[in-house]
């Protein structure tokens, strides 16, 4: 699945959750990859692991979580190991989270407004932010060389018991002694990084300070020009007009320390308008009581495109939705990619939704992904059989034949099976399924599905009677819908 | 759809409104209304619309679960639930009609006999007049009166009679969360054995050879019956809803979006067992949705709805087909169907019902080719007839 540019890698996530029944796999080995500005979307059941996987790419995974291995590369940074502290960077500001259900994923007693501008606020103390941007890079040094430290002492720990074990008396002396060597290079390091953080912070505090009282200066310099023709005027209008200007200054002094409240309500109406949302300057002030679904959604969209992400997941965003509302929102969604180039992870069940969305899909069972490639390997040419049982249970515009269930339900993820999880519910499976896990096997250089039916060894089998009709049908109907669009 | 059509259900101008405070604050929220249609045995007739437009309230006033405030329901040739908000109206017409007629002759009366010498006579006359209008408003009146307290009967105080009771065990419901629908702590047996211990029914062997059919008929185990609700998958609770609702054998069921709560592949299970059902015990079902793919693979007919009222009703075949009202139209362009490619070229199609000019000419449900019923005016009658000629 090599793809050049990724803009976000998963490698072989794993994550479980801690329970009183013990743990539970929720997901177990994931990969993808994601270019720039493609739409991924995730399919399968409740349950599947795919609100998981983005939830840890969002860094807001439940407190039982843990995870076990596997990384998630964004921007050269492995999201699962950089600390909460340095997530605040990412989380809203550069990868953005619409929720599942509008109802409550809103605060019922907070304006619209204030809910929007919160996060603005907050991360808009411009003179804080400037002070830390300046001390950021011999901080960071500083904390490589404590971390290194303690994974030189991890190293050599192990290396040392192993030495004890084997009751290698000389080796454990020469390791111990190397092991001082290297802590005490180590520190007098971290003495030096230390020392340099210790005044950058200090440079970086008198530079932010001057320049903070450089523009204090200007300003009420100005304000004072003001001032004095406001003495020396008689006329109404113009006075008014100078008021009017001292209080811009004044506005403009607040901007260069912080997002105003009046900077963040401005950019709340912009962006209100641009999802769609009709007299955003009432509605403001209206709470979230007072809109309707559609509108409620849109507001989370809001919420999450006020500070221009470039990575947006979406957790099944219309799936609490009505059908027309549905069309609205995913037209809505589709409008923003283009305009902002937005990078997308469509996370849903309905499978109409992801024909609609889509680039690319991943289908994903009890954890794992079982088949993923672009929208028409999926839906022209599926291979795995949950991929055949979910599209041959959707209830088709003009079969009236018996749907194709999926007997049974998923498996018990606090005791994950053996070979392919999906095997007890496959009429498909063979003795192997239930033995071991299907690696990936090469459909098209697009295309990888995890069945052993792929197998050059496995017997050739054909997809359901149903599903091979649809198909057909639809690819008749795709050249139909070319033909009209060629003329 | 059986040719030979036996009316099961019909509903003739229902409306129910819900209204909230007193004074200049009350505020009427017309639910449904004025909606009028039948239902013929052995079909599926699907009821679709946005969430608000009053399905749910339509399937909850026909089951008596709400009380409706005008029109009337008939099931299996009974009235089964009434309003009388327009014989209220009737009743008040009436009387102001008759009190006006009489002013109107008092006045004559003092006119003439200014003019007349007879005196005696005109007002004979006219006192005769004044009598009889006021014996017939009186009859009028008794009339209308005796109706709206018969049907107050009807949706109140009427279900303790045998005969009503029996009647109302023919039509059952589904209900829309199969987890805040079952109640947490009763065993699926007591959930499903419910209905029948309302029905009369003591004897426990009896109930619990039922409750084992019933649940061996929606797919589940005889050793479920004393679990639990909370220790099923959502398939397989709405499967318990789906048994609570077959126990008395009904021969009508009301399924109030069973699916929307489920997974995909769950709502594969569940409308495969309704369409099982339907064929094996030839139930008739009002089917209450807002997917419309699933509305069309399971229903005959399908009935549209837009705020309260029906825009249109029709066979499945011809509704997919032949839209013709703007808002059917647009609910069937927001449909989303597994199809990249047509995904692609699908335009959707906006509804503004801004589109009609109702205010001379209001619409009303017209038949315009066999079966299918249109709500228009008719300028809007005509331009639909050519379009379907197209």
């Amino acid at each position: 699945m090599a793809q050049e540019q990724a803009k976000l890698k998963v490698e072989d996530l794993t994550i479980s959750f801690r329970t009183n029944q013990g743990m539970v796999r929720a997901v177990r080995g994931v990969d993808f990859n994601l270019a720039k500005g493609e739409t991924l979307a995730i399919v399968g059941e409740s349950g599947s692991g795919k609100s998981v996987t983005s939830k840890s790419i969002m860094g807001i995974l439940a407190g039982n979580s843990v995870i076990d291995k596997g990384q998630i590369i964004y921007e050269n940074q492995d999201l699962t190991k950089i600390p909460e502290e340095d997530f605040h960077k990412l989380r809203g500001d550069k990868i953005g989270m619409i929720f599942q259900d509008p109802m409550s994923s809103l605060n019922p007693i907070m304006r619209i407004g204030k809910q929007i501008t919160e996060g603005m606020i907050i991360n808009g103390k411009h003179l804080k932010n400037r002070k830390k941007a300046l001390k950021q890079e011999t901080h960071q040094r500083y904390i490589n060389a404590k971390r290194n430290k303690k994974a030189i002492k991890k190293d050599y720990r192990s290396s040392i018991k192993e030495a004890k074990k084997a009751g290698d008396e000389s080796k454990v002396t020469t390791l111990k002694s190397e092991l001082k060597n290297k802590l005490t290079k180590q520190k007098e390091e971290i003495r030096e990084c230390r020392k340099a953080y210790v005044q950058k912070r200090k440079e970086a505090r008198k530079t932010v300070k001057n320049e903070w009282k450089a523009k204090k200066a200007e300003i009420a310099q100005k304000i004072q020009d003001v001032r004095a023709r406001l003495k020396t005027t008689e006329e109404r209008d113009r006075k008014q007009e100078l008021h009017d200007e001292i209080s811009t200054l004044k506005e403009q002094k607040n901007r260069y320390k912080k997002v105003t409240k009046k900077q963040a309500n401005e950019r709340a109406v912009e962006v209100m308008g641009e999802v769609g949302i009709p007299d955003p300057e009432r509605r403001l002030r209206q709470y979230p009581f007072q809109f309707s679904g559609g509108m409620r959604q849109r507001i989370v969209i809001a919420i999450a495109l006020t500070s221009n992400p470039d990575l947006l997941i979406c957790d099944e965003p219309t799936t609490a939705l009505d059908v027309t509302i549905q069309s609205q929102i995913l037209e809505l969604i589709k409008r923003l990619k283009k305009e902002r180039d937005l990078t997308v992870i469509f996370i849903t069940h309905d499978l109409g939704v992801v024909a609609n969305m889509a680039d690319r899909i991943a289908v994903m069972y009890a954890g794992r992904i079982v088949e993923i490639g672009t929208v028409e390997d999926i839906f022209y040419n599926p291979q795995h059989p949950y991929t055949w049982a979910l599209l041959s249970s959707v209830p088709d515009i003009d079969s009236a034949d018996r749907l194709m269930a999926i007997p049974g339900t998923p498996p018990n993820m606090l005791f994950p099976p053996e070979g392919d999880a999906f095997a007890e519910r496959n009429e498909y499976a063979m003795e192997i399924d239930f033995e071991k896990q299907p690696p990936f096997f090469k459909v098209s250089d697009s295309h990888f599905a995890a069945t052993w039916l792929l197998h050059e060894d496995a017997p050739k089998v054909e997809m359901p009677e149903i599903l091979r009709h649809r198909l057909d049908k639809m690819k008749s109907t795709s050249k139909e819908v070319k033909t009209n669009a060629g003329k | 759809m059986p040719e030979n059509k036996e009316t099961i259900l019909s509903v003739r101008n229902l409306k129910t409104h819900f209204s909230t405070g007193i004074g200049k604050n009350k505020l009427v929220v017309k639910a449904v209304d004025g909606i009028s249609f039948d239902i013929y045995k052995g079909e599926v007739f699907g009821l679709v619309g946005e969430s608000g437009c009053g399905k749910t309230t339509t399937g909850r006033t026909i089951i008596k679960l709400y009380t409706p405030t005008d029109g009337e329901v008939y099931f299996k040739g009974k009235r089964v639930t009434a309003g009388s908000d327009s014989i209220k109206q009737q009743l008040k017409d009436t009387k102001r009609l008759s009190r006006d007629k009489i002013s109107e002759l008092k006045a004559e009366m003092k006119a003439k006999l200014e003019k007349t010498s007879e005196a005696e006579k005109v007002k004979d006359s006219y006192t005769n007049k004044i009598d009889k209008i006021k014996q017939t408003t009186s009859k009028e009146l008794q009339e209308l009166r005796a109706e709206i307290s018969r049907r107050k009967h009807e949706s109140l105080k009427d279900y303790k009679r045998k005969d009503t009771k029996d009647l109302m065990k023919k039509m059952q419901m589904i209900f829309q969360d199969p987890i805040a629908s079952l109640n947490p702590r009763m065993t699926v047996k007591e959930i499903i054995a419910e209905g029948l211990y309302i029905a009369g029914e003591k004897d426990d062997k009896v109930i619990n050879d039922k409750v084992n059919d019933v649940l061996d008929t929606v797919g589940l185990l005889p050793e479920h019956a004393n679990r639990y609700p909370h220790e099923f998958s959502g398939g397989q609770r709405q499967r318990i809803g789906v048994a609570r609702a077959l126990i008395v054998s009904p021969e009508f069921i009301i399924a109030d979006e069973p699916i929307s709560a489920l997974d995909v592949s769950i709502q594969a299970q569940v409308i495969n067992l309704l369409n099982d059902l339907r064929d094996e015990f030839g139930l008739t079902i009002l089917f209450i949705a807002h997917d419309l793919s699933v509305v069309q693979y399971f229903s005959d007919r399908i009935a549209v709805m837009y705020y309260g009222n029906l825009v249109e009703v029709a066979p499945t075949q011809d509704l997919f087909k032949n839209p013709l009202h703007p808002y059917t139209k647009s609910l069937l362009s927001a449909v989303p169907v597994p199809d990249p490619n047509f995904e692609k070229s699908r335009q959707r199609i906006t509804y503004d019902p801004s589109v009609h000019n109702y205010d001379e000419n209001p619409p009303e449900l017209h038949e315009i080719t066999k079966g299918h019923f249109i709500l228009a005016n008719d300028e809007e009658l005509k331009a639909h007839k050519k379009e379907l000629k197209k």
